[in-house]
């Protein structure tokens, strides 16, 4: 068995890069097949750590185990992946960041923030094949060396991997810690981020969709900047990776040299796979108390798809912010959602705590008769109740 | 730097007044009986080495051998009182698991509020805590009476650590040469009482060779209750 | 190396004590609240703040109960350092029970932990109308399960909060009664 030495550097994947623009007949833009490295190497040590925090991540509470979505998004890995494939495992994990990481063993983890922030599955596909890319060029590996002499590596090790007594996807407060102090480099950013965008070209994506994911981010981060005065430098992903602005201008000029925006997104396929997971991602979300952050994201998933459920999730952003003028915003976007399909029975709850606020006594009883109509059974029924006949 | 400072003075303090060694029992429990069987419960060991920068970073390599090496000290130990410990038979599964993560809280508990800072007065210093109930499912699952959990962290100095041993750059991680820090926990599985539990930190141990993993199976199973 | 550890090292040195007896018969907490356990819990001395304090039974790592204590309109419950004032949830007195849950929820689950509120209904605390809730957490850090109860009102405009939370195996059932025993005691002063 022949083996590979990456720790010298990727000069391989900076070939198959250029040769991919010239549309080299047989093969892809990744390299061929990793071999699982020897022990007692600097990677076989590395190997057997992240072994082990797999088998941890395996058992997590935190891991989402529902057969059709992980089907779906394995299916999508292993497309992109090509030869690569039978190495690549993923993992969904429930956490409301923008996250997605693939370590040198194979191991692929996508948090739930990242799946509710995805337009459609050519942008979840510009994810993974930039994560794949920084997977099949050792780019990790070759942070170790380097790291050995600088003091982040270890802890980045320690910290994220859970050998400090982290859980298996780690401490938030940690990983933002780790985030900070371990970057790969520029180079290794555009190397991945070259290898992600020709990925989706050629599986027949629209390459542009690469590019609007850092735009995304790029809105959300201003919104919340904006409401906040966060300007998101301790964002766990933002904290190890390049600016995503000058990123997602790199992407839409290398789309224009490939196919541009032709291809087809999937838009519909997306919508459907994680249609009944979106809840709980949206009540995670809610949470996370980012509001500008939120309020942005929410209104572009209504640009989507403007269905009762966003409409809904739209109106509690306003409501938990309760800045000024946020009641009646709220209000909007619940008569909005009652209109609409989908419209989950809490809207009714919301509006007549929002009109038993404002004094409309009679409106917010006949909103929260509504709502125990709908939800009889409810855990929060006698509160409910209570409500109605305080409002007397 | 700041956040370093406060734990400066720990790491003195913790230098000056090693080794402790604290072994204890609950009340009402002297001794295991002869020919007792102890269920050998997933070990949590974790090796570190320390760098010159005095950053832990986790060595993979070595905490498997350590756990190998730990694990066979345990199982092949011989006991005057024919004690012998028993491997988990099966996987671990989700059983294991939360009794696992259970007794991660618990053993938490009693080193921080069996004696010294944190000390618990209702516990007026007794070893009191308990699993409950669902350690009787393991007890099912393996005929064991009894359970042991060790948890072991351990760092080795680097030849550049030891030659600067100055207290002062490590901190966020509060540790300064090498140093083993660990306990070793005996739980009654029909009670679910944890009827024994022994302290470690010392300077000294090598989980990494089998002869002196064996020395610290000893050390952690000082006074053991046989 | 966890926090703990770091904790545990520092406990085995030092001579002064960081947890008191507290009870049984009456306790002040914070100077606004009187609670009268039947028996004595465990204060953990050195987290006090100005307007919260911490018990337990068996330990930190275990069962917490915390009192927040005189909350006013515009008060968080706890400080969040990381993050910036507008990111921090605020006490306001036109709060329904709900929203006070929902704000209890942020920081709950500021470290990752997961939360489901479960029943929500008025109950008697602090010698008049107030409500209870019950809700199950995993711990991040450990992936423990957690279950907990709260209790809260508001008077004068100001909200007195008790969260008693353990993990679900043994140590929930094992304290809640003697949880719910000191919540019926309770009684706001002045």
């Amino acid at each position: 068995m022949q083996r590979r030495h990456f720790i010298t550097g990727c000069a391989c994947c900076g070939l198959l890069a250029r040769a991919s623009t010239l549309l080299a007949a047989s093969q892809g833009p990744l390299p061929a097949r990793l071999q699982q490295p020897e022990p007692g190497s600097d990677e076989g040590g590395l190997w057997s750590l992240l072994t082990r925090e797999e088998e941890r991540l395996k058992r997590s509470r935190f891991l989402l185990r529902d057969p059709a979505l992980n089907a779906y998004v394995s299916g999508l890995a292993c497309r992109l992946g090509g030869e690569h494939c039978p190495d690549i495992r993923v993992y969904l994990v429930r956490s409301p960041f923008f996250n997605a990481s693939m370590a040198p063993n194979g191991m692929l983890q996508v948090w739930t923030g990242l799946l509710l922030r995805m337009d459609n599955e050519a942008q979840l596909a510009a994810v993974l094949g930039h994560e794949i890319g920084h997977y099949v060029c050792r780019h990790s590996l070759e942070q170790l060396r380097d790291a050995k002499s600088r003091t982040a590596l270890g802890q980045f090790l320690g910290m994220a991997l859970g050998a400090a007594g982290v859980g298996a996807a780690g401490s938030l407060a940690q990983l933002a810690l780790l985030a900070g102090m371990f970057a790969y480099s520029r180079e290794h950013e555009r190397e991945a981020d070259r290898i992600g965008q020709e990925l989706v070209a050629d599986a027949g994506y629209p390459p542009i969709e690469a590019a609007k994911v850092w735009q995304q981010l790029v809105a959300e981060l201003k919104a919340e900047a904006e409401w906040s005065g966060d300007a998101g430098s301790r964002s766990i992903f933002f904290a190890s990776h390049p600016d995503p602005e000058e990123r997602s201008q790199a992407m839409a000029s290398r789309a224009a040299t490939m196919n541009g925006d032709t291809g087809d997104a999937a838009t519909a396929a997306y919508a459907r796979q994680i249609h009944g997971h979106r809840r709980q991602w949206f009540e995670d979300e809610l949470r996370r108390r980012k509001t500008g952050e939120t309020i942005a994201l929410f209104e572009r998933l209504l640009r989507q798809s403007d269905d009762g459920e966003t409409r809904f999730f739209l109106g509690e952003a306003y409501r938990l912010r309760a800045a000024d003028g946020d009641g009646a915003r709220a209000l909007g976007e619940y008569a909005a959602a009652e209109s609409r399909s989908a419209c989950p029975p809490e809207m009714f709850r919301s509006r007549g705590m929002l009109q038993r606020q404002a004094g409309d006594t009679a409106a917010a009883s006949a909103s929260f008769r509504h709502y125990l109509s709908l939800r009889p059974a409810a855990e929060d029924a006698e509160m409910i109740r209570s409500y109605l006949h305080e409002g007397l | 730097m700041f956040p370093c400072r406060r734990w400066l003075w720990v790491s003195f303090v913790v230098f000056l007044a090693l080794p402790v060694r604290a072994a204890s029992l609950a009340e009402g429990f002297a001794r295991l009986p002869a020919g007792a069987v102890v269920l050998l419960m997933p070990l949590d060991i974790e090796l570190f080495s320390v760098s010159a920068g005095g950053v832990l970073e986790p060595q993979a390599e070595w905490t498997e051998k350590a756990h190998a090496n730990l694990r066979q000290a345990f199982l092949t130990r011989s006991s005057v009182l024919k004690v012998n410990f028993m491997p988990l038979p099966g996987e671990v599964d989700e059983v294991v698991e939360s009794l696992n993560r259970l007794h991660g809280a618990v053993g938490q508990a009693i080193i921080l509020h069996q004696s010294g800072l944190f000390a618990l007065p209702t516990k007026e210093g007794k070893l009191d805590w308990s699993l409950g109930d669902e350690a009787a499912l393991m007890r099912e699952r393996s005929g064991a009476d009894y359970a042991l959990f060790a948890f072991v962290r351990d760092s080795y100095a680097s030849s550049e650590r030891v030659a600067m041993m100055v207290v002062g750059a490590l901190l966020g991680f509060g540790l300064s040469g090498g140093m083993q820090v660990g306990y070793a926990s005996l739980v009654d599985l029909s009670s679910g009482r944890v009827v024994w539990f022994n302290r470690l930190l010392r300077q000294s141990g090598d989980l990494r060779e089998f002869d002196k993993a064996r020395e610290s199976c000893d050390a952690l199973l000082e006074k053991f209750p046989e | 190396m966890s926090r703990w550890l770091l904790l545990f090292l520092v406990a085995l040195l030092s001579g002064c004590a960081g947890m008191s007896k507290v009870g049984p018969g009456e306790v002040t907490v914070r100077d606004s609240l009187s609670v009268t356990p039947d028996d004595a819990w465990n204060q953990f001395s050195i987290g006090l703040t100005r307007k919260s304090e911490v018990w337990t039974l068996d330990g930190l790592p275990l069962d917490r109960l915390v009192f927040y204590v005189g909350i006013a309109d515009g008060e968080a419950l706890a400080d969040l350092p990381q993050r910036k004032d507008r990111q921090v949830p605020k006490y306001r007195t036109t709060m329904q029970a709900h929203e006070i849950v929902e704000m209890y929820e942020v920081f709950a689950t500021h470290d990752g932990s997961s939360f489901q509120r479960q029943k929500l209904a008025p109950a008697a605390f602090a010698g008049g109308e107030g409500f209870r809730f019950e809700f199950s957490r995993v711990r991040k850090s450990d992936e423990l399960e957690m279950r907990g109860v709260g209790y809260a009102a508001v008077r004068g405009g100001k909200l007195y909060l008790l969260i008693f939370e353990a993990p679900r195996s043994h140590y929930y059932a094992r304290h809640i009664g003697r949880f719910e025993a000191l919540v019926q005691s309770a009684r706001i002063r002045g």
